[in-house]
């Protein structure tokens, strides 16, 4: 397959296929074209191999939306470094120019899954790349190939709604070598594990998502889950949520979705076509409704006996994006559902891990599990996210965005206004204008906003920093107690 | 049915889930009772969402009857939902409109119970709760069914208060038969039927324990009969006799009495003596079995089977044709050999089969000429008035069921309405009422020289 190069000047890399399947018999399918944001193009030219700390390759994620069409890439993000504690003598570093062993397949998949919890619907891990000497880049293909299935397996684990037959199934690779600066792009088919590279368009783009529609609404859960008399805490606790989640995630997935408080056909478009590029960028208030299934097959209640119950209880703020061009009713419902179940279970599953749980002998402990903030990339519109507990502040929070996701974030810019800090009567009961990353839109005047309620008004921006700095204190005094 | 309302009804489905920490009785009556008084504040909350089911309408009816579409306020009245409503164009419903006035005077609206979980009530922090206690765990849904009739004029806020609070007091009715079954820890899950009792009464609606069969209940009966002031010889209340919604379809593919959608004949001085209740009209070739030519007196003895299942008599399915000749087998009355023939049977079988199978006793009528049955008008229709069932006519080499006389006291003219089983097509009732399979016939409908014999099955005097 021939690769046409064009440099357009030093610093960028243009890459395009021109499959010579045009006159084979054999229908090659045209490859994936991704759309990606110019940022990128050139956070990839600052990377360099090896690197200063002698790691003979670069390796990272993009992040972005994938359709049926096509995929659009927002953000990439280099494998952060593994704190090793000086496993990494210089000698194995020499070795490491000659060939790509040394990749940290497990730790890289370990940054994907961790960066996917930090994502909200509609955003995915779409790829990896990997940055090389020209020596290595015959490797690269296989190490690549490697890293995809990789990542995607890792990040699967533990999903709790499975795959539709309308996702995407296609995950790009890209390997840019450090001297030619030329990139590689190719897709894999993660669900075959057979699957051959196929070629895929590269191109760069200002201002991909400056203007994507974002969705949001806040859940309020209040879930009971006995635990089976055979099932022991804390051995079985993650089982006993898993279970009891997948139930409510089942009712979640068949629920109705109204945007603006209507509920609308599968594919109509929720954006009134735009032409301008200069769209506003709006926000869809989504509310949820679901049903209780009946069942009609017993005559009496089941019983269960029991030697334990969760409660699994609070308020969840969800966030998506969509493309703009065309997003559809049914692409939107999706999105913001998928992020309500996957916020719920990553908490669940940050907890878990934590491994908070002290065992309980008897009686009940109740505990707050992380909450959720947002943070505005610069350069990005959408906002990404991620948990803070209860003992954190906001440093910890801005540490692990720089780890992560290799951008310095000022403490201001981390929204946390978005859920509340405390449980129970004592919380916060908080209900605040959507974060920064929105530009004022009018006010949609809601059918199902009474004005008399008893409930919260919006807060404004002014407090809403206010309670920035509170919120630091409050989360000590929640310590203290 | 009040015409000029509308019936609302609203189906749904509530999770009951309840701890019971230990087994001693007046704890678990205690826990249960607490279960069902929490599920009454939860439909009283923000979050309970009505849908108008086939429309793109919902309802908020703890937010002072919010709604949307937008142009849906409060006050609207609720006869403004129906433009909203998608109609399917089923012929039946065609038809129906076309020759029958009567049904389409109630209006059904069908509502869902939903809940929305965008609207927390709590806006705390998430947060896990583990409790280590040992309990039984008492999970099930409950089947909630709330009818309401509220003049088209009402407003949607008059609506929602009203099922809200139907939905309320279903569910404290619910938890006292709940309660009422109790044995131990297991709770038979209460469940609503709706009957439409004789004037002034009207629709009601009343809760049975799941699983337990009719027979059981007769002192529930008893007492709703005497609350209602309803006579103790008809079976009101037993679970055959839910009322049938107007807009609600027959799974099983039978029609229910295409008579309805009959003009009556045109007789001066006459009074209509029709049969009472539902009945499904089986005939030739239905349910894969090829009886022309010799299954006539067959087809309409199932038509008065399903006569005596659908008012609550009898929890039989309708007999096949094998299942009327074994009877007859059973009682003696034919050799073995019977099962799996031809034969025909006459309105003698038809009353032992009756008998055998439903304990339902018969009178015979019998009259010597075709001719005589113009003078039958009186008993026939004193047989539909005290009756009410559907009588099964033999004679000449025909059968027929006679589903009732249009008479005239004064000059004894009479016309019967008659369904004929001899129909070999499918359900389509146009074409069986167009072409008078079921239809008003007159006295020259019988052959005036041949002897005939009538079946008049009795209703058993029971609740």
């Amino acid at each position: 397959m021939p690769i046409c190069l064009q440099l357009i000047h030093s610093h960028s890399i243009q890459v395009t296929h021109q499959g010579s399947s045009w006159n084979n018999h054999s229908s090659v399918r045209m490859g994936r074209g991704y759309i990606v944001e110019n940022m990128v193009e050139k956070y990839l030219s600052n990377l360099q191999a090896p690197d200063s700390t002698g790691a003979s390759c670069v390796t990272g994620l993009f992040i972005g939306q994938s359709t049926s069409q096509r995929d659009f890439v927002v953000l990439a993000v280099k494998t952060p470094q593994r704190n090793t504690d000086g496993q990494r003598s210089s000698s194995i570093s020499r070795r490491a120019w000659t060939s790509l062993d040394q990749l940290d397949v497990e730790w890289v998949t370990e940054h994907a899954r961790q960066v996917s919890r930090m994502l909200p619907g509609g955003l995915s891990v779409l790829g990896v790349f990997l940055v090389t000497l020209p020596e290595l880049s015959k490797e690269a293909q296989n190490a690549l190939r490697e890293l995809i299935f990789a990542v995607d397996k890792h990040i699967s684990k533990g999903r709790l709604l499975s795959l539709t037959k309308e996702d995407v199934t296609e995950k790009v690779t890209l390997h840019i070598c450090t001297k030619t600066r030329k990139a590689v792009c190719r897709t894999f088919d993660i669900q075959d594990p057979k699957s051959s590279a196929k070629p895929a368009d590269w191109k760069y783009q200002l201002g991909v998502c400056t203007s994507w529609p974002a969705l949001t609404c806040s859940v309020g859960l209040d879930l009971l889950i006995p635990m089976l008399e055979m099932h022991v805490l804390p051995q079985d606790m993650e089982k006993c949520i898993k279970e009891g989640l997948q139930v409510w995630a089942k009712q979640i997935e068949v629920g109705l979705c109204l945007i603006n408080g209507k509920t609308l056909s599968d594919e109509t478009e929720i954006v009134a076509g735009q032409k301008n590029a200069k769209a506003v960028q709006q926000t869809f208030q989504v509310q949820i409704l679901t049903e209780h299934p009946m069942s009609t097959e017993r005559s009496t209640a089941s019983v269960k006996i029991c030697s334990g119950f969760l409660i699994l209880k609070g308020m969840v703020h969800c966030r998506a994006y969509l493309q703009n061009n065309k997003p559809r009713f049914k692409h939107a419902a999706e999105v913001i559902k998928r992020d309500l179940i996957n916020t719920v279970s990553s908490r669940v599953e940050m907890f878990l891990e934590d491994n908070l749980m002290e065992g309980v002998d008897k009686g009940s402990v109740e505990q707050v599990l992380p909450r959720r903030v947002f943070v505005s990339l610069p350069g990005t519109t959408p906002c990404l996210c991620d948990y803070m507990f209860p003992d954190e502040c906001l440093s910890d929070v801005s540490d692990r965005l720089k780890e992560m996701l290799d951008c310095v974030i000022p403490d201001e810019s981390i929204d946390i206004s978005q859920e509340a800090i405390t449980a129970g009567h004592t919380g916060l009961k908080l209900k605040t204008t959507p974060t920064v990353d929105t530009l004022p839109v009018k006010p949609f005047d809601h059918p199902n906003k009474a004005p008399d309620s008893l409930k919260n008004d919006y807060v404004g921006v002014a407090v809403a920093a206010a309670i920035v700095l509170l919120a630091t204190g409050i989360s000590l005094l929640y310590l203290s107690i | 049915m009040i015409s000029g309302n509308i019936l609302f009804r609203l189906k749904g489905s509530l999770e009951f889930k309840c701890q019971l920490d230990t087994s001693n009785e007046p704890h678990i009556q205690k826990a249960i009772s607490q279960t069902f008084e929490d599920l009454c504040s939860k439909v009283k909350s923000e979050s309970l969402v009505f849908s108008v089911c086939n429309s793109p309408v919902f309802i908020w009816p703890n937010k002072a009857g919010r709604a949307t579409p937008e142009c849906l306020s409060q006050n609207s009245p609720c006869k403004d939902l129906q433009q909203f409503i998608r109609t399917d164009d089923q012929e039946i419903l065609k038809s129906s409109k076309k020759k029958d006035k009567r049904n389409s005077s109630s209006v059904v609206i069908n509502l869902s119970l939903m809940s929305e979980v965008t609207e927390p009530g709590d806006l705390s922090a998430l947060t896990l709760l583990t409790g280590i206690s040992k309990h039984h765990f008492l999970y099930t849904s409950l089947p909630m069914d709330c009818v309401v009739s509220l003049p088209t004029s009402a407003s949607l806020l008059v609506v929602c208060d009203a099922l809200v609070e139907a939905l309320c007091s279903q569910l404290n009715e619910m938890k006292k038969v709940a309660l009422q079954h109790m044995k131990g820890t297991a709770m038979l899950i209460p469940q609503p039927f709706h009957f439409f009792l004789p004037d002034p009464v009207g629709l009601v609606t009343v809760i049975y324990p799941a699983g337990v069969p009719d027979s059981q209940l007769e002192t529930q009966r008893k007492e709703l009969h005497s609350q209602f002031q309803l006579p103790d010889n008809r079976p009101y209340l037993r679970r055959a006799n839910i009322f049938h919604f107007p807009d609600e379809s027959y799974k099983d593919g039978y029609l229910r009495n295409p008579h309805v959608h009959l003009k009556p004949p045109a007789l001066e001085n006459s009074k209509l003596y029709l049969v009472q209740g539902v009945y499904s009209y089986h005939h030739y070739m239905q349910d894969r079995v090829d009886d022309n030519g010799w299954g006539c007196a067959y087809r309409s003895l199932q038509t008065i089977c399903s006569w005596f299942q659908q008012q609550g008599y009898s929890e039989l399915p309708v007999p096949t044709h094998k299942e009327i000749q074994q009877s007859l087998v059973d009682v003696g009355d034919k050799q073995r050999s019977f099962v799996g023939s031809r034969q025909w049977i006459g309105s003698i079988e038809v009353s032992a089969v009756l008998d055998q199978l439903l304990g339902v006793t018969s009178k015979i009528m019998f009259v010597s000429q075709g001719s005589e049955l113009a003078s039958k008008g009186r008993e026939l229709a004193n047989h539909f008035v005290s009756e009410g069932t559907p009588i099964m006519i033999g004679g000449g080499v025909l059968a027929h069921t006679i589903l009732g006389v249009a008479w005239s006291e004064t000059t004894g003219e009479i016309r019967y309405l008659i369904l004929d089983p001899h129909y070999t097509g499918a359900e389509d009732l146009q074409i069986i009422t167009d072409k008078g399979w079921c239809g008003w016939k007159g006295p020259k409908f019988w052959d005036q020289n041949a002897y005939y014999n009538l079946c008049l099955p009795q209703r058993p005097k029971t609740i």
